[in-house]
């Protein structure tokens, strides 16, 4: 077992949730709240797999296969809302979609 | 036997829940009929219990604990609470008792009950709510056998309890009169004082002997506990039966319907009282002087209430006042002893005032629901047949041979003279003189409502029911209750034949104290008789003749008419304190603290509801920032605080 000691990982996973987090609270255009919420679940995945490692335990791996099962289909939700936004012509405003009522 | 109590019991509930089932379904008349029905089956149940108790050949002994042989039954259902403290078992179970005493309450409560239920059919023809009334009665009659069947003491108080609430709902029946509802209130809350002083005793008698069944009455306590549970009893029983000093509900319960007045006044309700005392004078017996004091209120209270009904005006009133001063006589005669001759008199009562409440209901029908005895002079030309049962039971009343009031209230005077004490004759003298008082506002009454000529009031509002005084089920009842308050009292002459005594003497044996020799009866007889005619006299001249006037005295004419100003006492000591002291609460506490902090609160309230609500901005990103924050917050406390 060679490499980096979990230190590094765990700094880098917290370092790209920060960002993802800053991005969520941001950005308005809802694509790069989107991009924003996957890097947060991958830093995530990062945090996991880097413990799974450490520890010796497969788990955190089922753990981050579940995550990104999670994401896929948050992402399909996600994508197909901007894309139902864009038919009927929205502004691309997370802030101005704050009602639900269309 | 056993099945003729059930049976009795269950007939009028049944016919009340199956009136409040039916509820408009049901024409009105057969509300009436469902009760009437019910009931009688109830005096059905009566009658078989009455013999099942009549043919037990030997006496047998019914699980009391005492070693006395006793003739009956008792029954039980299914226990009903049980509970254990260390090795003292409670419980108390559905039971009911089928004695020599129950069984003749019995027949009382079931079949002068039957009588005024068929009365009322006429009575509250028409009325809008007829059903009501109906389920009502139905209920009080069942709340009444209850009470007398009743296997032990809890179950005596629970029926004890409803005959309260159903008088309450009876004497409130017609609600949209406020005094009826007035009336109502003060009869519930004049019981309940009784109530409570019962269920005190209760409380005693659980504490010191863990049990509640009639048994425990002959077991010994100390003379304390013994005086303390006679006290709360004898409250109960005065409260019931509107003796002083709780009487003051019983003439103001004439705001009710006449059947119910009748009811209350003849077999249910009043009549509770000296009931109580025939049952539990075994604890009584123990507490002499307390069984005394009972006879004493009786005594006071046959005289108040003879005075004050000697200047009402108002029919109904007149007689309520008769029946507190008879009910004296009842409790004088329970109270030195002479249980047998009490409850006799309690017997031939219920015959004679059930007679003369639904004769005067017969008037009141008749006569625009006039009540007052000056407008009705002369009302006996155009109803005879009133007249001659109201004549009958005024006799009754008065107790001149052979009407039955003669054969039953001589035995109760002549009972205290058999006492042979200075306060046994003091009791002789108020008998002997509350039978002139009798005799005085009784024929008052008379000379004053039916002889003579029509008065134009009478002349004008008079009218009939197709040609008669009143409908069929109206005069038959009035019918064979005069009848029975004739003949009646034959079945008993203390002197020469007494088969009542000798039936009740297993369930409630005369004291030898109490018991008069033949002299003393025939003495008594006499000044008794002589006394009532000499107030029959008396109101003859004075108010048929008019060759007497009466005697002018304001003052004790307004103490008569304020009844002896007990109204008004009560009004001093307990509802003007309790009205001041609401007063000063609600401006020095209500006001300042509770009616301030209701709107502080709504103000804080709303304040905070604001504050709030600007943190709801709607915007996603604010809450993933709280999100966020918190999340570090919780972080950085893990780090901190590791």
């Amino acid at each position: 077992m060679s490499g980096p000691g979990v230190a590094w990982y765990i700094a880098i996973a917290g370092f790209l949730f920060g960002i993802g987090a800053l991005g969520v609270l941001i950005r308005r255009n809802p694509l790069i709240v989107l991009l924003s919420l996957e890097l947060m679940l991958n830093s995530a995945n990062l945090a996991l797999i880097a413990f799974a490692r450490h520890f010796h335990n497969g788990a955190g791996q089922v753990f981050a296969l579940a995550v990104m099962a999670v994401a896929a289909s948050e992402v399909c939700v996600g994508l197909g809302l901007v894309v139902a936004l864009n038919r009927k012509r929205l502004r691309l405003d997370v802030d101005s979609l704050s009602e639900l009522r269309g | 036997m056993t099945g003729g109590a059930w049976l009795c019991l269950a007939a009028p509930l049944g016919g009340t829940i199956a009136i409040l089932l039916c509820g408009t379904r049901i024409p009105r008349a057969a509300a009436g009929w469902i009760s009437t029905s019910s009931v009688a089956v109830a005096f059905a149940g009566a009658i078989w219990a009455f013999f099942g108790v009549h043919s037990q050949s030997r006496p047998q002994i019914i699980g009391f604990g005492n070693a006395l042989p006793q003739r009956g039954e008792l029954t039980t259902a299914w226990t009903w609470l049980q509970s254990a403290t260390g090795h003292h078992v409670f419980s108390v179970g559905l039971q009911l008792l089928v004695d020599p005493l129950s069984a003749v309450m019995m027949l009382i409560v079931s079949g002068v009950g039957m009588l005024i239920v068929l009365y009322s059919v006429g009575y509250m023809d028409g009325d809008d709510e007829e059903r009501r009334y109906f389920a009502y009665i139905s209920f009080f009659v069942f709340s009444m056998l209850l009470l007398v069947e009743g296997g032990n003491l809890l179950l005596l108080l629970v029926g004890w309890g409803l005959v309260g609430l159903s008088s309450y709902l009876l004497i409130g029946f017609w609600h949209e009169r406020p005094s009826a509802v007035q009336a109502a209130k003060k009869a519930f809350v004049m019981n309940a004082v009784g109530d409570a002083t019962m269920a005190l005793a209760f409380f005693i008698l659980i504490a010191h002997t863990h049990s509640l069944s009639f048994g425990v009455l002959s077991v010994h306590l100390s003379s304390t506990e013994t005086s303390l549970v006679a006290l709360g009893l004898l409250g109960g029983a005065v409260a019931k039966s509107a003796q002083i000093p709780l009487q003051t509900w019983l003439p103001d319960a004439m705001e009710g319907p006449t059947p119910v007045s009748a009811l209350i006044h003849a077999a249910t309700m009043v009549t509770a009282g000296v009931y109580l005392i025939a049952r539990t004078h075994a604890i009584f017996e123990q507490a002499r002087t307390v069984e005394l004091i009972a006879a004493g209120t009786g005594a006071l209270t046959l005289l108040v209430a003879g005075l004050i009904a000697l200047v009402q005006t108002d029919i109904k009133r007149v007689i309520a006042y008769s029946t507190m001063s008879q009910i004296g006589y009842m409790f004088l005669g329970v109270g030195v002893g002479a249980y047998s001759a009490g409850m006799f008199h309690l017997l031939t009562h219920a015959f004679f005032k059930a007679l003369l409440f639904m004769a005067a209901g017969l008037v009141i029908h008749a006569v625009a629901n006039e009540q007052d005895i000056r407008k009705l002079r002369g009302v006996g030309k155009l109803m005879p047949f009133t007249k001659w049962c109201f004549l009958a039971g005024a006799l009754a009343l008065v107790g001149i041979p052979p009407f039955s009031g003669f054969f039953s209230k001589d035995s109760i005077v002549a009972s205290a003279a058999a006492l042979g004490t200075w306060y046994g004759w003091i009791f002789w003298v108020c008998g002997v003189l509350g039978a002139l008082l009798t005799g005085l506002y009784t024929f008052r009454l008379w000379f004053l409502v039916f002889p003579g000529e029509p008065s134009p009031f009478v002349r004008e509002h008079y009218h009939d029911h197709h040609g008669r005084e009143g409908a069929w089920t109206m005069l038959v009842p009035v019918g064979i209750l005069a009848l029975l308050a004739t003949f009646g009292g034959w079945l008993q002459w203390a002197p020469k034949w007494h088969p009542f005594t000798s039936w009740l003497a297993p369930a409630a044996p005369t004291l030898a104290a109490a018991a008069p020799t033949s002299t003393q009866e025939y003495f008594t007889s006499a000044a008794t008789v002589i006394a009532g005619l000499a107030g029959i006299a008396i109101a003859w001249a004075v108010y048929s003749e008019q060759r007497l006037a009466i005697p002018a005295a304001p003052f004790l004419r307004r103490t008569f008419e304020h009844k002896f100003w007990f109204d008004e006492l009560y009004d001093a000591v307990f509802y003007r304190p309790a009205a001041a002291l609401a007063g000063v609460l609600f401006r020095e506490f209500e006001e300042p603290v509770v009616l301030q902090t209701g709107p502080d609160l709504g103000e804080t309230t709303l304040a905070a509801g604001d504050l709030m609500r600007r943190i709801q901005t709607g915007l996603l990103r604010t809450y993933v920032l709280f999100l966020a924050g918190g999340a570090a917050a919780v972080v950085l406390a893990f780090l901190i605080v590791r």
